[in-house]
């Protein structure tokens, strides 16, 4: 039989699981409070499909399966079937504590509980439950369809056994894992805070302009994209928040203190390419 | 955290909206101090002959063209090994001679022939202030001598020689050369003309250059030693294994190479040296070294990262 997969969330991260899951053949049921954002959810699925049925990724059938298996619920309560459950609402430790209990009454006392975090402490939110041993971190990226790598965070308490679960799912998913420790960042997230951390204090002593830094990380370390573009296109409010979730998180190492850069730009409302304004202007002319 | 998407192209014609005060590129000097002045370039109009030490013959000169690219080059390259031998296929491989420089002394030979020298060493050593000094004597004063200065300002190497106004810094590192860009940084003293014939040589190496102001780490090696670092902070945490954190880096956020292994690649212990470098600078914690890093820089091995 199929293996289910509930996933309570439907914004981008929520909507980009079950566009890989419904893919891969497992049955989904798309949670949300808000019927119209899981509406726009299940619309962008399809647009994002047929883009890759475009581009021959995908066949029309495989298109037409996957959408079937989509299944829209507006009832939490119906989540109660499901073989894992992936959590991926707002980055709220309270949010996703307050949902945690609720999800470990409602489930299956064998349904793994997955969180999306990517800045939270798994071990915090598993603590919420009563059978913390079934909560890990599935950690994707965005945009999910795209990008690999799928972070399988180990809890304090989590089971070997739902490690292992978690992993082999995520590679049905065609997912690459790396199994990570519950630390501050995990490792993609830590790793990456000096791309934009050095990249902002190198601008602050006036070393070079953006534009010049990002030219020179782009044609001199052969990176894909600058850190300025990056951080727009991450959005500076959501960059701020992940560095400053991190240094508080490790009771202020020097390592990961916020740039007083990046604050004001997000004081100032010029959060990247969402808000048209950023380290660059992307408004048209 | 939201990532990048791989076909995600940042618009041609966007303009940097925020800005910090001051030029974002470095000044150089506008005129050169009257005792650099030297009437009659000989390197300029001379043929360059090959000698025992050349690499490679200069292609046939362009004569239609005008101008500083006309230059025929005899570039002298000493320190680091490794840097050299990237730095001489490099130059070569684009029909620029070269001369590695094994000993100090043979410098004075050639010392008419040549016209860009270029000191390799990353560390900020006894051996590399020697290599400086030496230069700088035996050459004469409208060469221009470039210096790695990925682990000491490019002052603060220079400011003790004679012939200041023709030193320039390099961001000379492992790896990097692979890539179409060279980062350079004019010390105070720099002169434009100095500047200018750099940046056409490394032109004519089809190299682009960016000019940044001559501080330690200049741009790329300073991020990329502090990601290597975090990544081996993450390693001595527990947090992942080194081959995991090398896969995320790639598949997660579409990194060119896994940190660790592009560390063993530049060698753990040029990391450390600009890093310890930094530190000494700016006196801030951020650049204390992973102590796991500093026992690899000294082991000068790793594990099973290997792509």
């Amino acid at each position: 039989m199929a293996i289910s997969i509930g996933i309570v969330g439907a914004g981008t991260m929520g909507a980009g699981i079950a566009h890989i899951a419904a893919l891969n053949k497992f049955n989904v049921s798309l949670y949300d409070i808000n019927e119209e954002v899981i509406r726009r959810s299940v619309e962008k699925i399809n647009y994002e499909m047929k883009r890759s049925v475009d581009k021959n990724k995908i066949s029309d059938d495989d298109m037409k399966m996957a959408l079937t298996r989509i299944k829209k619920r507006t009832n939490i309560n119906d989540l109660d079937t499901c073989d894992l459950i992936i959590e991926a609402v707002l980055e709220d430790i309270k949010v996703k504590r307050d949902l945690f209990k609720k999800l470990d009454q409602i489930a299956h006392h064998t349904t793994i509980l997955a969180t999306n975090t990517s800045s939270l402490s798994v071990t915090s939110i598993a603590s919420a439950t009563k059978h913390p041993g079934r909560v890990v971190g599935m950690h994707f990226f965005n945009p999910v369809h795209q990008m690999k790598l799928v972070e399988i965070v180990k809890g304090t308490l989590t089971s070997d056994e739902t490690i292992r679960s978690a992993t082999a799912i995520a590679e049905q998913l065609g997912k690459k894992t790396i199994q990570v420790k519950d630390t501050p960042g995990f490792v993609v997230n830590r790793v990456a805070r000096p791309f934009y951390g050095e990249a902002l204090k190198i601008l602050g002593e006036n070393v070079t302009s953006l534009e010049e830094i990002d030219r020179i990380v782009k044609k001199s370390g052969g990176f894909k994209m600058g850190p300025f573009e990056l951080m727009d296109m991450i959005g500076n409010d959501v960059n701020f928040s992940v560095t400053e979730s991190i240094y508080e998180q490790t009771f202020h190492e020097p390592r990961f203190r916020p740039s007083q850069i990046q604050q004001q730009m997000v004081e100032a409302g010029l959060f990247g390419k969402k808000s048209k304004k950023g380290f660059y202007n992307y408004e048209e002319k | 955290m939201k990532k990048q998407t791989k076909k995600e192209k940042p618009k041609s014609k966007k303009k940097a909206l925020v800005r910090i005060d001051a030029a974002s590129a470095p000044s150089v000097i506008d005129s050169v101090p009257a005792a650099a002045i030297v009437p009659a370039v000989e390197s300029k109009t001379k043929p360059v002959k090959p000698e025992r030490k050349l690499k490679a013959t200069p292609p046939a000169s362009k004569k239609e063209k005008t101008g500083k690219t006309d230059v025929k080059h005899l570039v002298c390259l000493l320190g680091d090994e490794q840097l050299v031998r990237e730095y001489s296929t490099a130059f070569q491989e684009k029909g620029i001679a070269v001369q590695e420089l094994k000993n100090l002394g043979s410098v004075k030979n050639s010392a008419k022939k040549i016209t860009v020298a270029i000191e390799l060493t990353i560390a900020s050593t006894e051996q590399k202030r020697k290599n400086l000094q030496a230069l700088d004597e035996a050459l004469p004063a409208n060469v221009p001598i470039v210096s790695n200065a990925v682990a000491e300002t490019i002052l603060s190497q220079s400011h003790h020689l004679k012939h200041l106004h023709r030193f320039v810094g390099i961001a000379a590192f492992p790896t990097l050369l692979a890539n179409p860009l060279v980062e350079l940084s004019p010390s105070l003293h720099t002169t434009k003309e100095t500047a200018d014939t750099v940046k056409a040589l490394f032109e004519s190496a089809k190299k682009e250059t960016a000019m940044v102001q001559d501080s330690v780490g200049m741009v790329m090696p300073r991020i990329l030693c502090q990601i290597i670092n975090e990544a081996l902070f993450t390693v001595q945490n527990d947090v992942a294994s080194p081959k995991d954190i090398d896969e995320a880096m790639k598949h997660g956020t579409n990194y060119p190479h896994g940190p660790i292994a592009w560390g063993e690649q530049i060698g753990f212990s040029n990391v450390v040296a600009v890093l310890d470098a930094l530190y000494l600078h700016y006196h801030e914690e951020r650049y204390k070294v992973a102590p796991i890093l500093r026992q690899l820089a000294l082991a000068g091995i790793f594990w099973e990262t290997k792509e």
